[in-house]
């Protein structure tokens, strides 16, 4: 049943990635008003599906690769409608809203062919261990995204283009003010996500668990965050050399991610 | 009724004669109320302000046309100033037109400004309050704002500012998006910053340093924004530095360099910094821009922005053109269709009067009939005569609404109830032919008897009328 859902969800998110484009590049608002109920409508759907799906699967924490990406283009969907909310922002629908698609097609077309080999998966630490990460991931993508956006539109105000190409965007405070709360948001998520694996791990597995380049990866990171919010504090930077830094935090996640397949204790596997 | 719009703009007077027209608020009222008083005047509205004095009117028809110049001359006592040269007059779909464009700021001189729409909005609303504005001139009217809010929201012909003040305000808010609570330090109290200043203000921002060579015109202007005047020596040492600095010294070079500015977003810990330079020589070094966060604009970047915008208005003036000559030619056929409502009216009594007649004649001849038969006889009139009237109906509405008014005149007078005169023996004559009721049904009885019950199928409308009453039993006894 949880297809259907996910597929309905697959079809208003392509109906809110097309909308997007001429509601943002053209302002149309007439398009924004099909795109926000239609991206409100594919997340409850999605959330439905995943709902579903662990229920299906018997347990409560997304440890298939396709539960990820569901659990993932959720919390995708979540952030964009809570910067719109916050910050009346809907320049992010753009990015957003066909990334969420991206994350949601695979699992809505083909079976689940990858998952969590770990047995202790039925925790409810690990429900947050894996959400945390996950929300973590999602805030930096979006920090990451409104620092690009910044360092576009302050170069285009410097080299004072006429703004027909930018004008979609918001202002560059907006911009900086989604920056700053979401890399602090992505570093909270981030801490208490590895403080809960590292709970769980040191309980079940003690200390052989955190040799592993995968865990290992996983703390570098964490200190690369906590270095990156030191210095765009304590430098203000803005624009292209955040975008610098928040990239360099994605890379070392993204690496993190990839490390599921060298990782001999936490990696995903074939059932 | 017919509309009758008169006046004078920017394009077409001088302003020494604007301001001699110029009509204040309070004395709307009482002019009105002076125009209504013009012989066959119906509705008037006038819209008065320092680019325009026009005087919109709805007069009845076949009363001549108020001399609205002769009124003017009078009135503001003009008599030898040439003002008639400078009126232009417009009239029905044209005076429309003219209308739609005015609220439109199609012919503002300030191309796009949103201005005028809300002086529109006044000049009605006064007009309104006061009675002069009733049917014809209310429709028209809401249909012209609902026309501007259209043209605002389709086309984008007042999106970008096209003035220097309302650029750095827009520079400012693609910066800080809301200017609420910004401060802007101004360096040198000269007008051109004065100017930019009270734009800031007037969306926002709230906290106003001037600093001037001379300290007591720094703290007159200062006053002006309830803000604080400092010497021109402390704006290097600042340490609240403004996120707006406008500056417009007579300085012979530049006052401000990169080491400064570096200084400044150090202390605002690289937080963004709008400078807007609109002296001449610049005030600001331009290796300036170069600083990660400055945002350096000096007169000619303002000037190049605005006139980048206003060709982006001339483009989008088109489209508003386009959807203007639309909707004036849709309001001109909704326009004729109403007026064409009460000629249809008029028709429709002329006949049932010629029914109502004919039964009435007849009615001693009917009195054998039973009341249903009476009441069919009667239904079988009243369905004919709506028969008979659908086609000129059609055509008179097909008429007006092509604006043919030649037509619309030839069908309301074949069923002008003047036209229709009684017969010599006091019975309802036939249309323009003078022929009595009795003499067409004599002429239609021996037509029949002639041709062994054949009927006239030519005769005009109201013979056939008469016929079929001639064709109704008599009641038997």
């Amino acid at each position: 049943m949880y297809l259907i859902w996910l597929r309905a969800a697959v079809f208003l998110y392509g109906l809110a990635s097309v909308a997007a484009i001429p509601a943002v590049f053209g302002g149309k608002s007439t398009w924004k008003q099909l795109c926000l109920p239609a991206a409100v409508g594919g997340f409850v759907l999605q959330m439905v599906a995943l709902v579903e799906m662990l229920t299906a699967a018997h347990h409560w924490i997304p440890t298939g690769v396709h539960e990820v990406q569901v659990a993932l283009s959720l919390l995708v969907t979540l952030i964009f409608l809570f910067v719109w909310a916050a910050y009346r922002t809907f320049s992010f629908a753009v990015f957003a809203l066909p990334l969420s698609l991206l994350l949601t097609i695979v699992p809505a077309i083909s079976d689940q062919r990858y998952t969590f080999s770990s047995e202790h998966i039925r925790s409810g630490w690990i429900f947050a261990h894996v959400f945390l990460l996950l929300a973590a991931y999602a805030a930096l993508f979006f920090s990451l995204l409104a620092s690009i956006l910044y360092q576009v539109e302050e170069h285009r105000l410097k080299n004072k283009r006429s703004p027909r190409l930018t004008e979609w965007l918001p202002p560059l405070d907006t911009m900086d003010r989604i920056a700053q709360s979401l890399l602090i948001a992505g570093f909270l998520c981030m801490t208490a996500g590895l403080l809960a694996g590292s709970l769980i791990a040191q309980e079940r597995s003690g200390a052989r668990y955190f040799a592993d380049p995968k865990i290992l990866m996983s703390f570098v990171t964490w200190l690369l965050y906590v270095l990156m919010i030191y210095v765009r504090r304590s430098t203000g930077f803005r624009g292209r050399r955040a975008v610098y830094l928040s990239s360099l935090i994605i890379l070392a996640m993204i690496s993190v991610y990839a490390a599921n397949l060298v990782s001999s204790v936490h990696r995903f596997s074939l059932p | 009724m017919n509309l009758l719009l008169t006046g004078l703009n920017h394009k077409t007077a001088p302003v020494e004669l604007r301001e001699r027209l110029s009509i204040p608020e309070d004395a709307l009222p009482a002019i009105t109320a002076e125009v209504l008083a013009l012989p066959g005047v119906e509705e008037a509205m006038i819209l008065s302000t320092c680019n325009r004095v026009e005087l919109l009117l709805a007069h009845r028809e076949r009363t001549p046309e108020p001399d609205l110049a002769a009124f003017l001359e009078e009135r503001f006592q003009l008599s030898g100033s040439g003002v008639r040269e400078h009126l232009y007059h417009h009239r029905e779909a044209e005076a429309v037109r003219h209308l739609f464009r005015v609220a439109c700021s199609l012919d503002s001189l300030v191309l796009g400004e949103s201005q005028i729409l809300g002086q529109v909005k006044a000049a009605y609303a006064a007009a309104k309050e006061n009675g002069a504005v009733r049917t014809q001139l209310d429709r028209l009217l809401q249909d012209t704002f609902a026309l501007a809010k259209r043209v605002r929201t389709e086309t984008e012909i007042g999106a970008a500012p096209v003035n220097i003040s309302s650029v750095a305000v827009d520079l400012a808010r693609r910066i800080f998006g809301s200017l609420d609570g910004k401060r802007v330090l101004l360096l040198g109290a000269g007008k051109m910053s004065e100017l930019a200043a009270r734009h800031l203000v007037h969306h926002g921002a709230n906290r106003i340093v001037v600093a001037n060579r001379t300290l007591a015109r720094a703290e007159a202007l200062a006053a002006q924004f309830n803000g604080e005047a400092i010497s021109f020596e402390a704006v290097y040492s600042l340490q609240d530095v403004p996120d707006i600095l406008i500056t417009s010294t007579g300085a012979p070079r530049p006052i401000l360099t990169a080491a400064h500015v570096q200084q400044f977003l150090h202390r605002r810990r690289r937080k963004p910094m709008l400078l807007v330079d609109i002296a001449v020589p610049r005030d600001v070094e331009p290796e300036v821009n170069r600083l990660e966060g400055a945002f350096l604009y000096d007169i000619d970047d303002l000037q190049s922005v605005a006139s980048a915008n206003l060709t982006d208005r001339r483009r989008q003036a088109g489209l508003a053109e386009e959807i203007v000559a639309a909707e004036a030619a849709r309001f001109e056929q909704k326009r004729r269709s109403l007026e064409i409502g009460p000629v249809i009216s008029g028709m429709q009594q002329t006949v049932e009067a010629l029914c109502e007649a004919e039964l009435q004649r007849l009615a001693p001849r009917m009195q054998s009939m039973t009341d249903e038969q009476y009441a069919a006889v009667k239904m079988l009139t009243r369905g004919l005569m709506n028969k008979f009237l659908h086609l000129p109906k059609q055509a008179l509405r097909s008429a007006a609404q092509t604006g043919d008014d030649a037509a619309v005149r030839a069908i309301q007078a074949a069923f002008d109830p003047s036209v229709l005169r009684t017969g010599p023996r006091g019975d309802l004559a036939c249309p323009r032919s003078g022929v009595s009721m009795e003499d067409v049904k004599r002429e239609k009885a021996r037509g029949h008897n002639e041709e062994q019950g054949s009927t006239a199928s030519a005769a005009p409308e109201t013979a056939s009328e008469s016929t079929l009453s001639d064709e109704i039993p008599a009641r038997r006894h």
